[in-house]
């Protein structure tokens, strides 16, 4: 691999940051269009109901309004979701949560909206609601679903569970929660929608998937995809919430049966109320050892709780039981993970996927092991980390790319340069303690296979478009990109303009989530971008009578000896008026078999090895993180400023749910604002918070990239946990740790 | 039947008379009808600090100020600290740290360390956790916002 490159590796800023400084950039609300409706939508006030009967005549007759809907009159599907379209898009003859959709109500401005929706009267036939996933498996539970409360099942199976424990000297065994969390974009979700006069819809959308927008659109409308464009506005976060077009449906509802554009835009209460979460888990996880600290077995029982719907749940559920042996070789697994159906507010896709559950509970009884074997954590850990020959628990070798163990003799180090801040005596009542997580996660889709497309054209003056359809949710793909392709095309970053927003000129990529963005239309730009320059350097090389390997491109013009020959002259001579390429690329795999989970399911993965030194105040329970290294693999970095931020962000995510974050539910959501949801601020900033980044080449990855933005937060609850536990000499075994939950810890010390 | 007052504003260096409603707030007054859309709106609750502008020196959150209440106030939006395309330092900052991700809160960020330097240009990293503390990010961890804001009031100071 060249290391001689131009762009690729450079900390360039990102394109849209001098439009977003400026506040130009344009978000879906910053949108109005002549004649807009405003929406409002109706939800459901009860966790478990029917409905006998919605009574919208005194909504109609409001001043202001113009359109009532209700589930009977959608033209197309009645059902919706990101992979199960199993959500109502209006619920017709039951709710299934508190906050499900009812109705809506499209006015003249948003206050006679607002008003006319307390006219709308829905009888109710109140039903008793099972919240706790535990009571929806039991016979005799209220069935969320005719289907039977259990969503899906996922399974690993490997080896001899039986012989592995019988030969452990040591096993350990606990019971793990991990919280429900809000994805706390700061933008809310958006969608206005206009009818086009051709009879098709327009869509400008806060949204992390602007295919699924169309494909939702056109099925809820009755349509052929090809009629509803949607434009991706510049989209203020996602982190996995903004795949599931509700918002969008919605809107168009009312632009179809006012035939007026419509914008609906949810208030903060309505998003926390009703948008998906991450899943919460219960995870029973046992592991055993022999006497030299090798991994023998690993069983696991894993209860994710989906609430009413189970959108990508199935999906989440899978990646938690493929990736419950973390970063190490254990033969002998046997794991169950569960999406349990409740009358809870939906989960969906977040940023870890049902990875940082198992990392949770995975890492605790590593470290719950060294205690038993008198090991360092390292060490052990050290022991059972995974190589080029060894397989994950899909079965999956990786033969390149697994630096797992160069991190942990790089996190060894800090540990050693930790020891003086730890054995320098504390304050009065304060406990120091350091604490280790390590995670790995395989990039992109793992229950099927996932193509990316790119079209690269090269323009006569030397500059090129770029079309893809992963959207840029505000971490910085579309920069990545313009940079993969400058690269191949010998231009300057900004000579490059990538359009990953508009569905009528970007492919469908799937959505922009599991880390897929760099490693697959990474892979699919450059693809392209390649075939764009090889045809080129042919056609010139067939006026110069040299090999196409003579010339190059630069700048627009082929060079050859020095000499160059433009673009816009050879593209003359021989009728191009740009040149341009498609390219795919498909990872070569094989999803996890049903029965037992092995397979093949990821092109690569991202390993990732935490540090944290955690001082905790004996009196109150309160914990300061002193210090944190968080160590990621990347492959080999497009843009290390990037690749910074994605770290930075990533792990202060997963310290939220860490130490403050968990949507509560007593019949509906109870921390509706961000004055009862917190979420980390500048102060929750550890003092030092140290990144490390460890290139080896994935060999399959565009110049050597592959994926790694959520890997950032995977291991952070883990770390955290691991030294508390350690300094208040208890295991903790639910997150988040709050300063109460500390506090009740180490009174049973 | 709908009642409306007159006030005086001066936005961005500019006078404005304007007829607003007594349920306006600021926020609703810059995006929705003076169309200085740069101002965010995350929660309407004064939780975020997404929407805050600077009035009369100081950082509010313009979802909690009445329009009314600004009456014979300077408000500064995003829109306005940047002059000919000339980026203002703390702009310039936030682009070369790598301090903007999804964007949504970076003007209100901006704003607040604005308010902060041109009251203490020599704010120190603990003055600006403070300063920025009612302003949420969920994309950057604050870390490069926190470097930003340093190197911006650096560069304020002449010690570019």
């Amino acid at each position: 691999m060249s290391n001689d490159h131009k762009v690729i590796g450079k900390s360039i800023p990102r394109l849209d940051a001098r439009s977003k400084v400026l506040g130009e950039a344009r978000y879906a609300d910053d949108l109005s269009l002549p004649g807009m409706l405003y929406v409002k939508v109706v939800r459901s006030p009860h966790p478990n109901a029917r409905i006998r009967s919605i009574d919208t005549s005194r909504a109609r007759n409001y001043p202001g309004v113009i359109s009532v809907l209700t589930a009977q009159d959608i033209p197309g599907e009645k059902l919706m979701g990101p992979i199960i379209k199993d959500q109502p898009v209006l619920c017709g003859e039951a709710v299934g949560y508190v906050g499900d959709a009812v109705a809506l109500v499209g006015a003249e401005t948003e206050q006679a909206a607002e008003e006319a929706l307390e006219l709308i009267k829905v009888d109710y036939e109140i039903l008793a609601p099972v919240l706790d996933p535990f009571k929806a498996m039991e016979p005799g539970a209220p069935q969320v679903h005719s289907g039977g409360n259990i969503g899906t099942h996922s399974k690993v199976r490997r080896g001899d569970m039986e012989a592995a424990f019988r030969d452990a000297t040591v096993v350990v065994e606990k019971r793990f929660f991990y919280p429900r969390v809000e994805h706390a974009y700061m933008e809310p979700e958006v969608a206005v929608v206009a009818p086009d006069p051709g009879g098709g819809f327009t869509v400008w959308s806060s949204t992390q998937y602007a295919h699924l927008d169309r494909e939702e659109v056109s099925r809820v409308l009755g349509l052929p995809q090809s009629r509803v464009r949607v434009h991706q506005m510049m989209t203020g976060g996602g982190f996995g919430g903004k795949i599931n077009p509700h918002a969008q449906c919605l809107a168009a509802l009312i632009a179809w049966k006012a035939g007026r554009p419509a914008k609906l835009r949810y208030s903060r209460e309505e998003s926390l109320i009703s948008s998906y979460k991450c899943h919460p888990f219960v995870m029973d996880m046992k592991l055993g050892a022999n006497r030299e600290g090798k991994l023998l077995a690993l069983e696991a029982t894993l209860v994710g709780n989906t609430g009413a719907y189970l959108l990508q749940g199935k999906a989440v559920i899978t990646k938690s039981a493929t990736h419950v042996s973390g970063p190490y070789y254990i033969p002998n697994i046997k794991a169950d993970a569960y999406a349990v159906f409740t009358n809870c507010v939906p989960c969906g896709a977040m940023r870890g996927y049902g990875v940082p559950q198992v990392t949770f509970a995975l890492e605790s009884l590593m470290d719950e092991l060294t205690g038993r074997l008198g090991l360092d954590p390292i060490e052990l850990r050290m022991r059972n980390a995974l190589d080029t020959t060894l397989p994950n628990a899909t079965g999956q070798v990786m033969g390149a790319s697994v630096p797992i163990k160069e991190m942990l003799g790089k996190a060894k180090l800090t540990v050693q340069s930790l020891k003086p801040l730890l054995q320098q005596a504390p304050a009065k009542g304060k406990l120091r303690a350091v604490g280790v997580g390590c995670s790995t996660r395989g990039i992109g889709s793992i229950r099927k296979p996932s193509r990316s497309t790119a079209v690269v054209s090269l323009h006569p003056d030397g500059s090129a478009t770029v079309a893809c359809g992963h959207v840029d949710l505000g971490q910085g793909s579309d920069t990545m990109m313009a940079q993969v392709a400058a690269e191949e095309l010998g231009v300057d970053v900004d000579r490059v303009n990538v359009v990953t927003n508009d569905t009528a000129i970007s492919p469908d990529c799937e959505s922009t989530s599991a880390s897929r963005v760099t490693y697959l239309s990474g892979n699919a730009v450059r693809l392209a971008a390649a075939k764009a320059r090889q045809r080129v350097l042919e056609i010139a090389a067939g006026d110069l009578g040299c090999a196409p390997e003579e010339l190059r491109l630069m700048n627009g013009s082929v060079v050859y000896r020095e000499q160059g020959v433009t673009l816009a002259g050879l593209f003359s001579k021989h009728t191009f008026h740009s040149v341009t390429s498609v390219a795919e690329f498909l990872p070569d795999t094989v999803p996890p078999d049903p029965e037992t989970g092995q397979g093949r399911p990821a092109g690569t993965y991202n390993f990732n090895v935490h540090v944290a030194l955690v001082e905790v105040d004996e009196g109150t329970g309160q914990i300061r993180i002193l210090r944190y290294l968080a160590l990621t693999d990347v492959g080999h970095m497009i843009n290390p400023l990037i690749v910074e931020g994605q770290v930075h962000g990533g792990m202060m995510m997963g310290l939220g749910s860490a130490l403050m974050e968990e949507v509560k539910v007593e019949n509906g959501v109870t921390n509706t604002s961000f004055a009862t949801y917190l979420i980390p601020t500048t102060f929750d900033v550890p003092q030092e918070l140290l990144i490390g980044v460890v290139e080896e080449p994935e060999p399959t990855g565009p110049f050597g990239a592959k994926g790694f933005a959520e890997g950032s937060l995977d291991p952070v609850g883990a770390t955290i946990a691991n030294a508390v536990s350690k300094a208040i000499g208890v295991r903790v075994t639910r997150l988040p740790m709050t300063s109460e939950r500390i506090h009740e810890l180490l009174s049973q010390r | 039947m709908n009642i409306t007052h007159n006030i005086r504003v001066i936005i961005n260096g500019q006078t404005r008379e304007i007829s607003v409603a007594p349920n306006e707030t600021l926020q609703d007054l810059l995006r929705y009808r003076l169309g200085l859309v740069g101002t965010k709106s995350g929660c309407e609750t004064g939780d975020c600090g997404a929407c805050t502008v600077i009035v009369d020196g100081k950082a509010v959150n313009s979802c909690l100020v009445l329009a009314v209440e600004s009456n014979g106030s300077s408000v500064t939006t995003i829109e306005g600290i940047s002059s000919n395309g000339e980026l203002h330092p703390l702009q310039q900052a936030f682009i070369d740290h790598g301090a903007v991700q999804c964007g949504f809160c970076t003007p209100g960020m901006i704003l607040a360390a604005k308010s902060l330097l041109d009251e203490d240009p020599n704010a120190n990293e603990k003055d600006i956790r403070l300063a920025l503390a009612g302003n949420l990010c969920r994309c950057t961890g604050y870390v490069s916002i926190l470097k930003a804001v340093a190197a911006a009031g650096k560069t304020l100071r002449g010690g570019k």
